[in-house]
């Protein structure tokens, strides 16, 4: 049988298929929405609470550490970074500022153990070539250090957004990820990084990045927790246009830029 | 009203707008949804999470694209997303807990949705890229232009994206599925 009478006769058959009764999905949406939206005008309770709300935010900016815990945090790209408050306030470089170390804490948020993810829990894993297909913006993968060759392992996940995130393992033990690179595009859900024991300004390629060890947690705006680590060590953050990069590696900051500068389109 | 004028005046806050757009899309989306989960209770909450998620991204909508598709490959991705969270093994779960179906006797049509269950079987076993440009193609009888803007390709790589999994699946239909394979083999169905 030719590939098009084969064609043809699956989809002759898969028109066939029984399905369920679709359910009243349109009076469901309709009354999240209208719920979601909530009254026009704020009731009177509503209205106290919100004014006592105002008011404790206020109060607390008259506070300076508090002030400080809330102001400050570090936003590249998607990413916002929220540094382990301290007692001493901590002066964030507000620059691009090469090498600039801003320690925060001595202390582990967590254990680490405790962060990494099984990549089968993975959710889209793809092909680099399919990865390519499904994503707007061009993938790029790192050319450095010689040999690297193709990411063991390719993801593409919907963060309203397409968010590809290449894998490579470590070939002396296959179980363990040598380094991760995630490549997000604009208007994806905002990672936030809470508390990383150091975080210290650097650059890519002349864009602005940010160096951060963890171990920490990623929180995904829409209140998500995922803890989508894959590398026991270090982060290198950096922005190039509209996407987002977040390169997860032990190896040292000079070594790790020299991977992110490394980024070519693959093949 | 026209579908871009209803789509323009939801993008501009008009609930109303809405509903007139999911009735008309919510069969296809749910459809697809079931064909990647197998459980019209996961499908329904997937079908319910597209429309929210398209609502609340409408602004963000090319209007130069066509609807369908844009709707269909959100669908996807939240399904593909959902196989793997831990919320499916709950729903697995609580499945297992309900009563099991009374079997009724086949009639000729009912045989007919044997093998084309028996089909969608066989479709489970390619790779979820596969498994959406089938769904997408022959199940929800997308044409090809469709399918492309749905997975955002180029109508020849859907052509040859989908002569790739009919490959697959021509083998898969020979090894595993006998009551496909007079099909296979170039009888009638």
């Amino acid at each position: 049988m030719s590939e098009m009478d084969f064609g043809n006769q699956i989809h002759s058959l898969a028109k066939q298929m029984n399905y369920p009764r679709t359910p009243d999905v349109a009076g469901r949406v309709m009354s999240r929405i209208v719920s979601e939206r909530g009254p026009r005008f704020l009731s009177k309770r509503w209205a106290w609470s919100l004014t006592i709300i105002i008011v404790l935010f206020f109060s607390l900016m008259l506070i300076p550490p508090a002030r400080a815990a809330i102001l400050e945090f570090i936003q590249i790209g998607i990413v916002r970074i929220f540094p382990r408050s301290t007692e001493t306030p901590i002066d964030i470089p507000k620059t691009a500022t090469p090498q600039s170390l801003v320690p925060v804490t001595a202390t582990p948020y967590l254990e680490s153990s405790t962060l990494l993810v099984d990549l089968t829990r993975l959710a889209g894993e793809t092909t680099l070539d399919d990865a390519q297909g499904r994503v707007t913006y061009s993938i790029l993968s790192p050319t450095y250090p010689p040999g690297l060759g193709e990411p063991d392992h390719v993801f593409v996940q919907d963060a309203d957004g397409a968010m590809t995130i290449l894998v490579w393992l470590d070939p002396n033990d296959s179980q363990k990820v040598l380094m991760s690179l995630h490549i997000v595009p604009e208007g994806s859900w905002a990672i936030h990084k809470a508390e990383p024991v150091s975080i210290q300004e650097t650059q890519v390629n002349g864009w602005r990045a940010v160096w951060a060890e963890g171990p920490y947690p990623l929180r995904y705006s829409n209140g998500d927790l995922d803890f989508t680590r894959l590398v026991d060590g270090y982060v290198l953050i950096w922005t190039e246009g509209d996407i987002t990069y977040r390169l997860e590696t032990d190896s040292p900051m000079e070594e790790a830029i020299k991977i992110a500068e490394s980024l070519q389109p693959i093949p | 009203m026209d579908e871009p004028t209803l789509i323009r005046r939801a993008a501009s806050g008009d609930a109303a707008a809405w509903e007139p757009l999911v009735l008309a899309h919510q069969q296809a989306v749910f459809r697809l949804a079931y064909l990647f989960l197998g459980d019209a209770d996961d499908a329904e909450d997937i079908a319910q999470e597209t429309f929210l998620r398209a609502w609340n991204h409408l602004k963000r909508f090319d209007e130069t694209r066509s609807f369908r598709p844009w709707l269909l490959s959100i669908a996807a991705n939240l399904s593909r997303n959902r196989r793997r969270s831990a919320g499916r093994y709950v729903s697995a779960l609580m499945r297992a807990f309900r009563e099991q179906p009374k079997e009724t006797p086949l009639d000729e049509k009912s045989a007919q949705n044997t093998e084309a269950n028996e089909l969608w079987r066989a479709v489970q076993q390619l790779d979820l890229p596969d498994q959406q440009i089938v769904y997408l193609r022959y199940f929800l009888d997308l044409p090809v232009s469709e399918t492309a803007e749905a997975l955002q390709i180029a109508e020849g790589t859907v052509k040859s994206r989908l002569s790739r999994a009919l490959e697959k699946l021509r083998r898969i239909i020979h090894q595993d599925f006998a009551v496909l394979a007079d099909m296979h083999e170039g009888r009638d169905v």
